[in-house]
């Protein structure tokens, strides 16, 4: 469509003149549109804020509500590591430590290695600064009780294999049969049966007949197998560590030799009758740290003769096995 | 105000007065709104490209930092995750070496680390924090009201006996056993620590470190105080009539002499490793009419019905005992 022009009626002439706008004035005019528009733009934004709220904001504002229940994820998580961490802990303190006789982890060193210094500038000067420190603290806190945790387990490790060894190293036993019948014990006789003057009786006897099996009654190392000027003619002693000894007297005949290592329920050698006895049986006697015990104290009778058979074997097997 | 207008009609050939109407004036103001609105979203979409406002800036400077942090943390957490696995598999390693056994899961870690999210069908929604919470709790009210029912089962059994014998039957844990974990081993047939062969295990065993306090487990008689280094080491055995009695055996020391009365809790004697035995624990058997019966029917004044579950499972699964 064409524009219409526009005629001003001249009052001076009477004449209709066509209107011709100068370039200056449209330019000024053009400015003044502009300038209202943006007057009318930040009218309607100050209203449309008011009432909506920036649509830019609002989506910051969610994406921070967003990353708030990220945060809120990652705090489950840190309680369940938590509670991993105290069940470890408890099966620290509980199970593990007693049962070998350690002293358990202390408090402060469980609890050491943060808080003091501030490391968390850089985390400061944020709306959610706390937020932030909080869950740093958390991480931290975690990260130190799980070291910590870390070489408490592996102490008690080590610990295990040298408890394991001391176990198998105790001579804990009958050395035989348990269907054979206790003979003299650790006293003072009046009457050595063969020397016929008072002597102290060191050992457990017991009544045996010749060819009787005998057994390491612990782990050990053989330090002496041999003839025993001592008395107790073809003898056996082992060496269990912890200054634990023990010695297998009168043997009619020796099946292992100085040096050897020996596992429990292994066959040491047949009983007899040699050196200074009366009639076969095995002499059987503890040391510790050079001190004669009560061998009676170091077994138990409380196995049955298919249970010592049934031991033997399963000590054996163990014993081939390694 | 308004200078009148007039236009040029080419049929009369004369000026006509302009007139405006209400509506055209309705019209062209509609006109001027829309346009000025559509002026005004420009601007704005423009200006909002090139700048931010302060308050949006600190918006996202805080994202940004949330956002940094968030994948900071996570990092960490998968490496504490790795290793707290790796501290599983030392803790089920030691328990299987100590105690010849399977390791009991705990409830909680069934699901495994950093486990199942039983309320992942609930997020993602508006309040799916509340929702979570609220299903959680909700799943807990009902563990809780099952624990209770039981225990008043309990109540109603027990209440049917007489109050006397109440007090004297062995009701309670001999050592102070918080969460458990001083359960080893329970009354069966068990490999024996050092026979290496099965043998029946007539107690129960509870590790604990050497000089933690026992308990009289119901009021009775203290009928005999055994000192030995042999077997059950040095032993106490009570007397709490009905034809109960209990034997607390491995002590270090005695804190009663024979012919004591002593009320349940009373603290009788002190853990040690005492005669044959492995590593420091109360070996505790109950007898009745001298005939020895599973100790772990006797909790019932200590244990919840979760707990009696737990400790049986523990008892029942090691494979060995500690005497």
């Amino acid at each position: 469509m064409l524009k219409a022009r526009k005629y001003i009626l001249d009052l001076s002439d009477l004449q209709y003149k066509q209107v011709r706008l100068h370039w200056k004035v449209k330019v000024l005019r053009f400015l003044l549109f502009f300038a209202f528009s943006i007057l009318v733009t930040f009218f309607y934004g100050t209203i449309f804020e008011k009432f909506f709220g920036s649509p830019k904001e609002k989506l910051l504002n969610q994406q921070l509500e967003n990353m708030k229940l990220q945060y809120s994820l990652i705090g489950r998580e840190l309680d369940n590591s938590m509670t991993y961490l105290n069940s470890f802990r408890l099966s620290d303190d509980n199970r593990y430590r007693p049962i070998l006789n350690m002293e358990t982890v202390p408090e402060t060193y469980r609890k050491a290695g943060f808080g003091g210094v501030d490391r968390n500038s850089d985390l400061r000067g944020y709306a959610n600064s706390d937020l932030l420190i909080y869950y740093r603290y958390r991480i931290e806190e975690i990260k130190s009780m799980a070291n910590v945790q870390a070489e408490s387990f592996k102490t008690i490790t080590e610990t295990v294999a040298e408890w394991k060894r001391e176990m198998d190293h105790q001579p804990i036993i009958s050395p035989v049969d348990v269907k054979f019948k206790l003979g003299d014990g650790f006293r003072f006789r009046e009457v050595h049966p063969v020397l016929g003057t008072p002597k102290m009786h060191y050992g457990q006897d017991f009544e045996v007949p010749y060819g009787t099996n005998v057994y390491a009654t612990g782990d050990g190392k053989v330090i002496e197998s041999g003839w025993n000027s001592g008395g107790f003619g073809n003898c056996v002693v082992i060496d269990h560590e912890n200054g634990l000894r023990s010695t297998y007297g009168h043997l009619s005949d020796i099946r292992v030799t100085q040096g050897m290592n020996v596992k429990r329920g292994d066959l040491l050698g047949l009983s007899g009758s040699t050196g200074i006895s009366s009639g076969p049986h095995l002499h059987y006697q503890i040391e510790q740290f050079g001190e004669h015990k009560n061998a009676l104290n170091f077994f138990n009778n409380d196995i049955t003769e298919e249970e010592y058979n049934e031991m033997i074997q399963t000590l054996g097997s163990r014993s081939k096995l390694r | 105000m308004l200078r009148p207008r007039y236009k040029f009609n080419p049929h009369s050939l004369s000026f006509d007065k302009v007139r405006l109407s209400a509506k055209t004036l309705l019209f062209s103001f509609l006109g001027y709104f829309a346009g000025s609105v559509i002026i005004s979203i420009i601007y704005w979409a423009v200006f909002a490209s090139f700048f931010d406002s302060p308050r949006e800036k600190a918006l996202k400077r805080e994202v940004a930092q949330l956002t940094l942090q968030y994948d900071l943390i996570h990092r960490e957490m998968g490496n504490v995750e790795s290793v707290l696995e790796g501290l599983q598999k030392t803790d089920d390693n030691l328990y299987r070496t100590i105690f010849e056994a399977e390791p009991i899961p705990s409830t909680f870690r069934e699901g495994g680390i950093g486990g199942v999210n039983r309320y992942k069908a609930l997020e993602g929604y508006n309040n799916s924090d509340l929702v979570i919470e609220t299903a959680g709790r909700l799943d807990k009210i009902v563990k809780k009201i099952y624990v209770q029912s039981k225990s008043f089962d309990d109540l109603i059994s027990l209440a049917k006996e007489k109050e006397n014998m109440l007090r004297c039957i062995p009701a309670i844990l001999p050592i102070s056993n918080k969460d458990l974990t001083r359960t080893a081993s329970g009354y069966g047939l068990r490999i024996h620590p050092y026979y290496k062969i099965t043998k029946f295990h007539y107690g129960m065993d509870f590790t604990a470190p050497s000089g933690t306090d026992v308990y009289a487990t119901g009021d009775g008689v203290v009928a005999d105080v055994v000192s030995s280094k042999r077997g059950l080491g040095n032993n106490i055995v009570l007397d709490h009539s009905f034809g109960y009695m209990t034997i607390y055996a491995h002590l270090e020391k005695f804190n009663v002499k024979v012919g004591q009365h002593v009320k349940r809790g009373d603290v009788i004697g002190f853990v040690g490793s005492t005669g044959m035995s492995l590593a420091p624990h109360l070996h505790y058997e109950v007898k009745i009419n001298g005939s020895n019966v599973d100790p772990v029917n006797y909790y019932f004044n200590d244990l919840s019905s979760e707990e009696y579950e737990k400790i049986i499972e523990i008892a029942s699964k090691t494979g060995q005992s500690f005497d």
